[in-house]
């Protein structure tokens, strides 16, 4: 079976233990308002265009016949600045297993291994399950996966069981809130999280510190309450608007926000980061 | 720290004490009919003489440079007639060596006096008479830390580890005035570690004293440097080399290596440069302190694999004690202390320029890849032999005060004698072949005549192929063997090309990676390159992947880099990678990025130069430099400050794509 990946990076620091290979598969149900993945969001490939860089010589206009181009209605091979490329590359769970294969040696001997985020993996679940069978049949590696924790029960648990390690996200304790700024509400997710909790997984729950949105008291406070003593990690925000957004011609509404005050305290068993 | 001392020196306030030397030495010599070993003897003596001890608040470890300009020994006809009949290194000097510093700091310069001859004692003399100025004035001054030290060195052995980093940066100093240049450190923590030792044993220093005096000294190799001689500032050879193994094969690495690196960290100059030689036995602690440094940005530690070097310098004939001795010259290249005279960058080959010989003069002819690399062998060795052979006569400007220095007669040669050439432009090489071998020879997508219209029109021609050879095409650098077997392969057509042949002072050729400014000089030499290189576009520097080479990666990248076989191309030369300053934000991405770089060496990497770089403040410096005075960056075996460079230099850093997180 094939699945659509947008990224596979190398060497990845701050997707779970030791020195990682990261795959980001593509497609999300979530609208979180500050993704910094939107290339992650719609499950097809999709064009992507630096337009910065672009000398407007009209190349890319020029009728060609690639059929890997026909999609987008202009050339996307003839680009001397590189400006168009494709987000978007579909895989057969074969064909990733062994590319993923040849980063063992290294991984295997730094503590890491190869985890799977997004967009979200679970919306992919039968490939994410399919590939993970088969890396572990070539070369045993230690797998992980960053998830909104945003599925059906059933999908969760399937993926959760192949995996090491668990990176789940909380965002919003509130269900309103959480339907407000991400698009969705959070019974699912509150509900999976009490399935990881009890599946003996080695996990850690990550809460983006967003300004104003996520890191109110009131907020915290509430997932405080809900994870316990759970391990959490805390995420600082970046300010920066990603400059994939206008590749992708979409737009970002929070641009030079700072985080407010986190007091800590009110977590038994979290870092920030 | 004495942040007066930095702030003083960084501020520039000791220029004041300089003054320019306006004798013509070369009018006067020549009229005397003065010999050049005379010419080189006087000219140090006096310049020794002219000499002012300066003192400057707060300072342990005095010497500086008050006399600003070393006018040459020679007329520019005596120097015509002296090209005419000789081969001349760069400048004419007997650069890149790595003195005994070590008998030196242990015996004083006094115990060397008798059996130098009449020009090295005269220099010696020179040095002891300035050290009494320096002395008498320390008295005046009411610094009689400073006195007593010079009460001891620089004529007799250091008893402390204050007087032996005295004593280094008198002998440091006079080898500068000599006129000499890229004088390097070589192996710190070796010859300096029985003094720290002795005075940490007896509690004569702590740790924190120890630090101070450190930091003291790492400051005086930034008091004089913006006068000594390179192609930009900050190329100035002053490297130090820390770790690695002994003669006897025994780890080195010591609290002094380690209070070395967080010298530099706190400091944050670019001298001197810190090189760390690793090995199989390295702990990852170790490569975490030297990532700790990275983190700081000042382009250092560079790497080197003491698994790997040792085992090609043994292999191209050096005695294994002396191997396992290695020190860095200026830059990256291999040296041995105290013995070795090898000229390590005496030239260099254009990996580029071979393939486009062979694109113009056989592509068409050949009916095979294979063919067409048997004719890249062919020219490969045809441009060495004219480059070996056009060197010979070698004559070097007569440096009496090195040849104290060393324990060999640089003038006949040392113990080896080897050359060293830097191969420029391996990755553009490498991926043109790959075009050929694919596009040509392969799918037969490109006619012969195709590819070279479109490389002689800069792809005004054949546009359509110039996306596809830059972005599509198989690329060094992405752990995939259609590529990176051509890198292979012709780094093995270097070394055999080189290999049996004996070089005018009686020793052997040896094969690089690095690339000094000839990434620069050599793209200039050649138009664009069926890698859709366009005209003007630089090589990627040292070791390193194309500049435009889309990349999986750094797994991908140090997996290809770790291929070659080294033992035959061991002259020097670090893969070189940025990484984004973001990469350093925790202990964790520390450690993790410490793994990566003792995965490169446990593949077989051979040296390694990481990075940490800021192109947003790169970008901001060009367009206000007086807010960046302090940004470092390394250029290719140096670093400098980044305002001090010519744009080129800028520029092709901030082309380097830096990996973020």
């Amino acid at each position: 079976m094939t699945g659509t990946v947008f990224d596979i990076k190398e060497f990845s620091l701050h997707d779970g233990p030791g020195a990682r290979v990261t795959v980001f598969l593509k497609g999300c149900p979530l609208r979180c308002r500050w993704c910094h993945n939107p290339e992650g969001l719609s499950p097809k490939p999709q064009l992507m265009y630096k337009e910065a860089m672009c000398t407007r010589c009209g190349r890319c206009f020029e009728k060609c016949s690639h059929p890997e181009c026909a999609p987008y209605g202009r050339c996307i091979k003839i680009c001397p600045g590189n400006c168009l490329s494709v987000s978007g590359t579909e895989y057969t769970t074969e064909e990733l297993a062994s590319r993923l294969s040849a980063y063992a040696p290294f991984v295997n001997t730094n503590g890491g291994g190869i985890t799977f985020s997004g967009g979200e993996p679970l919306m992919q679940d039968d490939f994410v399950c399919e590939l993970a069978d088969k890396i572990r049949q070539k070369t045993p590696m230690h797998l992980a996966v960053q998830t909104s924790g945003y599925a059906d029960e059933e999908v969760f648990a399937r993926v959760i069981d192949k995996m090491d390690y668990v990176m789940m996200d909380i965002k919003l304790a509130d269900r309103d809130l959480h339907k407000k700024y991400t698009g969705v509400y959070n019974d699912k997710i509150l509900r999976n999280f009490e399935y990881l909790k009890n599946s003996g997984k080695e996990y850690i729950i990550r809460i983006p510190l967003i300004p104003d949105i996520t890191d109110t008291e009131e907020n915290l406070k509430k997932i405080s309450g809900i994870i316990n003593d759970s391990p959490a990690e805390l995420l600082s925000y970046n300010s920066l608007a990603p400059a994939k957004y206008d590749m992708l011609g979409m737009k970002y509404s929070l641009e030079n926000k700072k985080n407010n005050k986190v007091d800590l305290g009110i977590f038994k068993n979290a870092k920030l980061s | 720290m004495s942040n007066n001392l930095l702030n003083y020196i960084t501020s520039k306030q000791h220029h004041v004490y300089r003054h320019d030397c306006t004798i013509d030495f070369a009018a006067e010599f020549s009229a005397k009919k003065l010999s050049p070993v005379e010419r080189m003897s006087e000219r140090f003596v006096r310049l020794m003489a002219m000499e002012t001890p300066v003192i400057l608040p707060d300072e342990k470890i005095c010497f500086l440079r008050t006399v600003k300009n070393i006018p040459d020994c020679f007329t520019e006809a005596e120097w015509s007639d002296i090209r005419n009949k000789h081969f001349i290194h760069e400048s004419g000097y007997m650069s890149n060596l790595s003195p005994d510093y070590e008998k030196i700091i242990s015996h004083g310069l006094l115990a060397f006096r008798d059996e130098a001859d009449v020009y090295g004692k005269a220099a010696i003399d020179a040095i002891i008479d300035l050290a009494d100025r320096y002395k008498t004035e320390a008295k005046k001054t009411g610094r009689d830390d400073i006195a007593q030290v010079l009460e001891r060195v620089p004529c007799y052995g250091a008893s402390s580890f204050r007087e032996a980093l005295q004593m280094f940066r008198i002998v440091h100093y006079s080898l500068w005035l000599e006129g000499n240049y890229h004088n390097t450190v070589g192996r710190f923590d070796r010859y300096m570690y029985p003094y720290f030792k002795a005075d940490m044993d007896a509690g004569v220093i702590d740790e924190v004293s120890a630090l101070e005096l450190i930091e003291d000294f790492f400051i005086s190799f930034n008091k004089d440097s913006d006068l000594y001689p390179g192609v930009q500032q900050g190329d100035n050879g002053q490297s130090m080399v820390l770790g690695g193994m002994d003669e006897d094969g025994n780890e080195v690495f010591s609290d002094l290596s380690r209070l070395c690196l967080e010298a530099s960290r706190n400091l944050l100059l670019i001298d001197p440069k810190i090189n760390l030689r690793v090995n199989r036995n390295t702990p990852i602690e170790i490569y975490e302190l030297g990532s700790e440094l990275t983190k700081a940005g000042l382009g250092f530690p560079q790497y080197s694999n003491d698994d790997v070097v040792v085992d090609g310098l043994t292999k191209l004939g050096y005695e294994l004690a002396d191997a396992r001795n290695y020190a860095v010259a200026a830059c990256w290249e291999f040296i041995i202390p105290h013995v070795g005279c090898d000229v390590a960058n005496i030239g260099a080959l254009s990996f580029p320029k071979i393939i486009d010989i062979c694109l113009h003069k056989h592509l068409e002819s050949c009916e095979s890849f294979d063919e067409f690399m048997e004719k890249v062998r062919m020219e490969c060795i045809t441009e060495c032999d004219e480059m070996c052979g056009k060197i010979k006569d070698l004559w070097f400007v007569p440096s009496p005060f090195m040849n104290v220095c060393m324990d060999c007669d640089i003038y006949t040669g040392g113990k080896y004698n080897n050359f060293g050439f830097h191969g420029t432009g391996i990755a553009t090489a490498t991926d043109s072949l790959a075009v050929i071998k694919k596009y040509v020879f392969g799918d037969k997508s490109v006619t012969k005549a195709q590819l070279i219209e479109a490389v002689d029109s800069d792809y005004e021609k054949h546009s359509e192929l110039l996306a596809k050879f830059r972005y599509e095409a198989p690329k060094f650098g992405n752990n995939d063997n259609e590529a990176d077997s051509l890198a292979v392969a012709l780094l093995d057509i270097f070394a055999d090309s080189l290999e049996g042949k004996t070089n005018c002072r009686g020793g052997k050729f040896r094969a690089g990676t690095g690339s000094a400014m000839f990434y620069l000089w050599h793209a200039a030499e050649i138009g664009a390159s069926p890698d859709g290189r366009r005209k003007g576009e630089a090589f990627g520097t040292n070791f390193s992947a194309s500049l435009f080479a889309k990349l999986n990666g750094p797994l991908s990248i140090i997996s290809s880099f770790a291929k070659p076989h080294f033992d035959r191309a061991i002259n020097g030369g670090p893969l070189t990678l940025e990484f984004h300053n973001s990469m350093f934000s925790d202990d964790d991405c520390i450690h993790k990025v410490a793994m990566l770089v003792k995965s490169y060496m446990d593949m077989g990497g051979h040296q390694l130069q990481l990075n940490a770089v800021n192109p947003e403040k790169m970008k901001d410096a060009q367009l206000h430099p007086e807010n960046h005075r302090s940004l470092v960056v390394r250029i290719w075996g140096w670093s400098a400050y980044f305002v001090e460079l010519d744009k080129e230099f800028q520029d092709h850093v901030m082309a380097r794509a830096a990996y973020r997180v």
